[in-house]
């Protein structure tokens, strides 16, 4: 069981790998994104030094981590599973003895492995526009962060799914990214959303990719609100795996390949 | 080793909308469209036969090779492959058949051929030694060894073809669904598929289903052709059957002084000096030939019968 998926997880690695240059461009992006964040949220502070509980400091190592996490997680699934559908090879994904949703699950794991490889040099930068210190929460860090990826490959998944009913993903995941990326917090933090907005984001599991470690790491989520979180966390991965079971069944008897 | 009886497919599709809001009407529709694609086929494969699997375009070929692959699960009918159902036990079935389609590919685009050829012998968790081994004897066979590290989407179309063979063969399964495996080949690279399907077949014993529109590889290849069309099977027996119950007449056909070239049925046990005789008196031969029937000129009536 092993195997197969260390074989397609290598096959995700490569493949980031062989986009080095797109990796490179986003990763300029990543920079300049954070960069710009830096300016206009410190224009928007003007000297304050607190807002709804996150001083300027703080606020800067989060929008950092936040971006970081974001694009080191970004899913890449989604498009192969969209690609493939469309020209029918996944007809040789459906053939394997392994099925398909692991298969993608290590392809996505290898994927951001490579993506993280890529990321290495710019961390450092993006530390310094963000002027992140060491974290008071270095284990909370880890488990919201670890179980936040475990939840947004489970979405990739599920939007992967999905494509087999329409036949097409390509718009649906272009959504999912706007929305995901919105609702995880890289450009405002959750706490800042107001009213119903802010009860949607709350409600969502977008969060966990984004906002909650990224709070965790400054210290904006402390105490027993992180063993909550986890737990929360937890529970979203149980739901979630139930649902892409039954849905993925569903799907599986209907699978048409396109073509001949 | 492959049993379908009265095996059938119908595509049903949410019946598609046009206009604006077309799309969206589709999404919600209750009204389908339906295709049936393959209508009641049966037929027996003994293991190690290599057996021609052929129609016209649209005739339920590639569909019933995904039945029977297990990938497409089919409407009615019984399909056993090596005891067992495909579509039920997919994973027992993975691991007994190879797939070489040949409009697609199943090597991974950006990568060199190298690594997809890794990832089946993963996949399929042939151990080490024997997956270099294979790996060995398909460079040889296949000549691999010139591209085995280039990007696969730098090969050539018949490089590519090859690279799929090998991959559908690594870890030597017993049953080898070939749809059009020699599609857009040259001659050589055709010479060269048909001779690593052919010493697969002698070496492994492996039974293989091979769809083509080149009757140069039935002919290479197969002593038994089964031909279906519109889902239906039309015949199923040995080659020589098929020429000898369809054949055409042999026809004489003669170039005449002005040019015109005239063709004269020759029929069955009448005799050809005869004919010779009968035409050149009416006529000035200056040039004769005698058409024997061939496999495509057989094929090519069965096909027009059908569409009657
Ligand atoms: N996914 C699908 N949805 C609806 N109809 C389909 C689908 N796939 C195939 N068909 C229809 O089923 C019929 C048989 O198709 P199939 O691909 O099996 O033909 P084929 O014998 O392989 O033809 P070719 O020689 O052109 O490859 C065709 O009429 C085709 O339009
Ligand atoms: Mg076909």
């Amino acid at each position: 069981m092993i195997r197969p998926l260390a074989g397609m997880a290598r096959i995700g690695l490569r493949f980031q790998l062989a986009y080095r240059s797109d990796v490179i461009m986003s990763v300029l992006a990543l920079v300049a994104q954070v960069f710009l964040l830096r300016m206009v949220w410190t224009s928007l502070y003007g000297g304050q030094g607190q807002t709804r509980g996150l001083s300027l400091e703080a606020l800067l190592a989060y929008l950092s981590l936040a971006n970081l996490q974001a694009f080191a997680t970004s899913p890449i699934i989604p498009r192969i599973t969209h690609f493939r559908i469309r020209t029918g090879t996944v007809f040789f994904d459906l053939s394997r003895p392994t099925g398909y949703l692991p298969q993608m699950a290590a392809f996505q794991a290898g994927h951001t492995a490579g993506g993280l490889l890529m990321l290495a040099p710019a961390v450092p930068v993006v530390l310094l526009v963000g002027t992140i210190t060491p974290t008071a929460h270095p284990v909370g860090y880890a488990a919201t962060l670890a179980l936040g990826y475990v939840i947004s490959l489970m979405m990739s998944l599920l939007i992967c799914v999905i494509g087999f009913w329409t036949l097409e993903t390509g718009a649906i995941s272009l959504l999912y990214r706007l929305v995901s990326h919105f609702f995880a917090g890289t450009m405002v933090p959750l706490s800042f959303f107001p009213g119903a907005l802010g009860v949607l984001a709350d409600a969502l599991p977008f969060k966990y990719m984004g906002y909650v470690p990224a709070a965790v790491y400054v210290g904006h989520i402390s105490g027993g609100e992180i063993g909550r979180a986890v737990a929360v966390e937890v529970a979203w991965i149980a739901a979630l795996a139930v649902l892409l079971w039954a849905v993925w069944r569903r799907a599986h008897r209907r699978v048409v390949i396109q073509g001949g | 080793m492959i049993r379908v009886e009265s095996l059938t497919k119908v595509f049903r599709r949410p019946r598609a909308f046009s206009g604006p809001l077309g799309p969206l009407r589709t999404l919600v529709t209750r009204r389908y469209d339906e295709r049936t694609a393959v209508d009641g086929v049966s037929f027996e494969i003994p293991e190690g036969e290599i057996v021609g699997y052929l129609g016209p375009n649209g005739a339920g070929k590639s569909t019933t090779v995904k039945m029977l692959t297990g990938i497409l699960t089919p409407t009615d009918g019984l399909i056993e492959v090596g005891g067992r159902v495909p579509w039920r036990d997919r994973e027992a079935n993975a691991r007994a058949v190879g797939v070489v389609f040949g409009q697609r590919s199943q090597l991974w685009w950006d990568l060199p051929l190298i690594d997809s050829l890794r990832l089946v012998g993963d996949l399929y968790d042939v151990p080490a030694a024997r997956f270099t081994g294979s790996l060995r004897r398909m460079c040889d066979l296949l000549g691999l060894d010139d591209f085995l590290h280039t990007p696969v989407r730098q090969l050539s179309l018949g490089q590519r073809m090859r690279g799929d063979l090998a991959a559908a063969m690594l870890y030597d399964p017993p049953i080898l669904y070939l749809d059009e495996p020699t599609v857009g080949l040259d001659v050589m690279a055709k010479q060269a598929v048909r001779e690593f399907i052919a010493e697969t077949n002698r070496i492994g014993r492996t039974t293989v289903v091979l769809t083509t529109h080149d009757l140069a590889d039935v002919e290479a290849l197969c002593r038994r052709i089964i031909l279906i069309d519109k889902g239906r099977v039309l015949f199923d027996g040995g080659i020589d059957d098929l020429v000898t119950a369809y054949a055409p007449p042999r026809r004489l056909v003669v170039e005449l002084a002005d040019d015109e070239t005239r063709a004269f049925e020759i029929a069955a046990g009448s005799s050809i000096p005869e004919l010779i005789a009968r035409v050149s008196a009416e006529h000035t031969i200056r040039d004769l030939s005698i058409h024997e029937p061939d496999l495509e000129s057989v094929i090519k009536r069965i096909y027009a019968e059908s569409e009657r």
